[in-house]
């Protein structure tokens, strides 16, 4: 790992550590107490957003380990999120479950799950793979809407707050405080997975899988695996969705999300512990920025026809993408990175 | 030294300068409510779909909105002087945004909010009733109010189109006739299409209907031969249809192949009933076809037809004919006319900070306080019955002739159904 210049770690503790040096530890009290004393300067509406935000980064989190890690193209994460967020539903809503266990029974549903739509992985890979992870998205959501007695079928069904102990969390900053918790772990856990045995595992069989099984790893296990931590994560990410929303339907998870979550881990960043968190931070604020300039640029121009801001989203939204498939294929993180690296050898240039 | 010095003190100053920025950007979008409404304006919160899976609806009900409080706001002086100030915003047809919209409409002191579908509506409705923030849907269904709380709904829903065409039928067609009169149903398996199956449910023993087939069919159908000749088997009099109308021009094609249309009566609830029906299925298949829709044809001889159709050609001539427009011009003249009677009511001070108090003035001082107001004759006439969110009761039934939508009935009262009472609504 980098350090600053002139400095170097004198065990192998410091060295494996997640803050490493004074301006790390600095850096994170700030941020934790940024997001300790948020609640008291963001509104309910800028809450709302980091609350998503905090979602989407679990989600794609399991993404990332998935494709980024592992090399196992997945078009079905909505559904895997949609898997998740419906049995949170039905065990707290229904059956009256403590917030806690169904939200693991979310994770574990969902990765159970994913391990179905996983098992081609262990013959097809690429585009034949992303087809059979595309039939999850569809079949998901097929039984989701059929299976009218417990998941409310097209018209849905209403969720609870989540409560922990009496605790109930039923407003804009306790969700935030409970979103950014579990956001927290999720990042913890994805980054000692990936520098982990497993992770290693991983990337050898996104590398080259049949050097991998060569060196001993059993393929099989190890892709089915990561479908299961990708998918555990997503079916996280779908329940404190549902709990966050409090309704759900089928088409709060389309194929179109799926997609979404896609470009966000390649423009955040492939492979990087770092690269879902830029990538959804990045859309999510841009996504509200154009939501927020439209009616300014309405305002602005009473003269041209109302509406005529509506084409600025899609816009702006194929703009980003083809300029980082341009500019950086490897997404912010790289960037990140080189700036890292810059910073840490500066003032020398090499 | 004075190189770790340097780093030292550019880092501390990037540091403080992205802590700035993070906090700043949030603070710039919550400016403090009591300056939410400076120049005393009446803020409400607008969402369509005007990007996304349902744009095509969106994009013209965003534009009537909008007209409309321009119209509001240029010709009529604003409402009592102030003028309404919309905060308008794309859901892009995505849960969400809508989540997140309402909470901005909620935290930018608006003073209810508006919302073009009954998705995007179910997706806002749980965080809108737990703080008693007022909105309106304007195509809506049953499951939005009822019970009802603090969503209304702008036109009536798809149970009340089965209902007032089964009454308009049993009164005007099956009239003389002995027994009970055969409908089969034919439903896009949505909310669209299980309004109508609930209203069934509820009321076709009382009203002395048999239901022989309920069928359904997903948005993107290209066949229903299949069903229709189950159906066809069944001897039906009546043909159902709840659904969009590229689906519905589907099933009245199939049905004329099949040669069950002529001869079985064809009726239609309003999501099917636009002039895309007779473009897509083409003027002689469904001539005769029956269909219930909210508001007035274009063209019609009625106060507000004058004004709107001149916004119309002047900002958006391509939306003409789109009777969506209506609708939706139709909402807008309808926030104003509770506006006005929240601000009559009590004072615009009142209602100054568009906090959960002003909220709540603006559901007992303006939602309850309607009574007959005309919507300048675009729509059946809008009162607030207490139990009922529905605003409007009224529909007209039209029937295609010679290749349009014509002979409009007269407005016909859809009855109350108090769907949450039967055990099975909602499951």
């Amino acid at each position: 790992m980098d350090l600053p210049c002139g400095t170097r770690n004198f065990d192998y503790a410091s060295d494996m550590a997640v803050l490493r040096t004074r301006t790390h530890w600095l850096l994170f009290f700030l941020l934790l107490i940024l997001v300790f004393t948020a609640p008291l300067y963001w509104s309910n509406y800028w809450l709302s957003v980091a609350n998503l935000i905090g979602i989407t980064i679990i989600a794609i989190t399991g993404l990332n380990i998935l494709i980024g890690y592992c090399g196992q193209l997945s078009i079905g994460h909505a559904g895997f999120m949609a898997a998740g967020a419906y049995t949170t539903a039905v065990l707290t809503g229904k059956l009256g479950l403590p917030f806690i266990a169904s939200l693991l029974c979310s994770g574990l549903s969902a990765g159970l799950i994913g391990i179905v739509f996983g098992l081609p992985s262990v013959r097809v890979k690429g585009f034949y793979l992303a087809i059979t992870t595309i039939a999850a998205q569809f079949i998901i959501i097929w039984v989701i809407n059929h299976w009218t007695s417990v998941t409310g079928g097209f018209v849905g069904i209403k969720v609870p707050p989540a409560t922990i102990a009496g605790f109930s969390f039923n407003s804009e900053p306790r969700q935030f405080y409970l979103i950014m918790a579990i956001t927290a772990i999720t990042i913890f856990f994805a980054k000692n997975l990936a520098r982990g045995r497993v992770g290693r595992a991983f990337i050898a069989v996104r590398d080259n899988d049949l050097a991998a099984e060569v060196m001993g790893i059993n393929l099989t296990y190890h892709k089915l695996l990561a479908f299961f931590i990708g998918c555990f994560l997503a079916g996280i990410a779908g329940a404190l969705f549902a709990h966050w929303s409090r309704f759900l339907n089928a088409e709060n998870f389309t194929l179109a999300d799926s997609i979404l979550y896609i470009g966000m881990v390649i423009i955040g960043g492939l492979g990087t512990t770092i690269g879902p968190i830029l990538g959804a931070v990045l859309i999510r604020l841009l996504q509200q920025g154009i939501m927020y300039i439209s009616p300014v640029l309405e305002g602005a121009f009473p003269a041209l026809p109302a509406g005529f801001t509506t084409g600025l989203g899609p816009m702006v939204f194929g703009l980003v993408i083809i300029l980082f498939l341009i500019l950086e294929p490897r997404g912010i993180a790289h960037r990140w990175a080189l700036f890292k690296a810059a910073y840490r050898l500066w003032p020398f240039s090499y | 030294m004075v190189i770790i010095a340097m780093k030292k003190l550019c880092l501390i100053s990037t540091i403080v300068c992205l802590a700035l920025l993070i906090i700043a950007m949030p603070l710039a979008g919550c400016a403090p409510k009591p300056e939410a409404q400076p120049t005393k304006v009446l803020k409400v919160g607008m969402m369509t779909p005007t990007t996304g899976a349902a744009a095509e609806k969106g994009r013209v009900m965003g534009h009537a909105n909008l007209d409309a409080i321009q119209y509001i706001n240029t010709e009529l002086g604003g409402i009592s002087g102030h003028p309404v100030e919309v905060l308008w915003l794309d859901s892009a047809y995505d849960a969400a945004k809508v989540v997140t919209i309402v909470k901005r409409f909620m935290d930018e002191g608006c003073l209810l909010f508006t919302t073009a579908s009954s998705k995007e509506m179910s997706a806002a409705m749980e965080i809108a009733n737990e703080v008693g923030f007022p909105g309106i849907a304007c195509f809506s269904s049953p499951v939005l109010y009822r019970p009802p709380k603090h969503i209304y709904g702008q036109t009536p829903d798809y149970g009340d189109d089965a209902l007032a065409f089964a009454n308009f039928y049993l009164k005007n067609i099956w009239k003389g006739k002995s027994g009970k009169p055969k409908f089969a149903l034919h439903l896009l398996n949505n909310p669209t299409g299980y309004g109508a199956r609930d209203a069934f449910r509820a009321k076709a023993d009382e009203m002395g209907i048999e239901i022989v087939s309920i069928d359904e069919h997903a948005a993107t159908t290209t066949s229903e031969i299949e069903s229709l000749t189950r159906i066809k088997a069944k001897k039906p009099d009546v043909l159902f249809i709840s659904s969009t109308p590229a689906p519905t021009a589907v099933i009245i094609k199939n049905a004329y192949e099949l040669g069950m249309y002529p001869g079985v009566t064809i009726g239609c609830a309003h999501a099917s009933f636009t002039k895309a029906l007779i473009d897509i299925a083409g003027p002689k298949i469904v001539e005769g076809v029956y269909g219930t829709f909210p508001t007035v044809l274009w063209g019609e001889d009625v106060p507000g037809m004058a004004k709107m159709t001149e916004y119309c050609k002047k900002l958006h001539p391509e939306d003409y004919g789109n009777m969506d427009y209506i609708t939706s011009w139709a909402q807008s003249l309808i926030v104003a006319e509770i506006l006005r009677l929240a601000v009559k009511n009590a004072g615009y001070d009142a209602l100054a900070k568009g906090d959960a108090k002003s909220w709540q003035i603006v559901e007992t001082q303006g939602f309850h306080k309607l009574k007959n107001y005309d919507v300048e004759g675009l729509q059946g006439p809008v009162s607030y019955t207490p139990g009922d969110n529905r605003l409007t009761k009224y529909n007209r039934i039209y029937q295609i002739v010679n290749g349009e939508i014509a002979s409009p009935s007269k407005w016909m009262e859809a009855p109350l159904v108090e769907y949450e009472k039967y055990e099975w609504f909602g499951k």
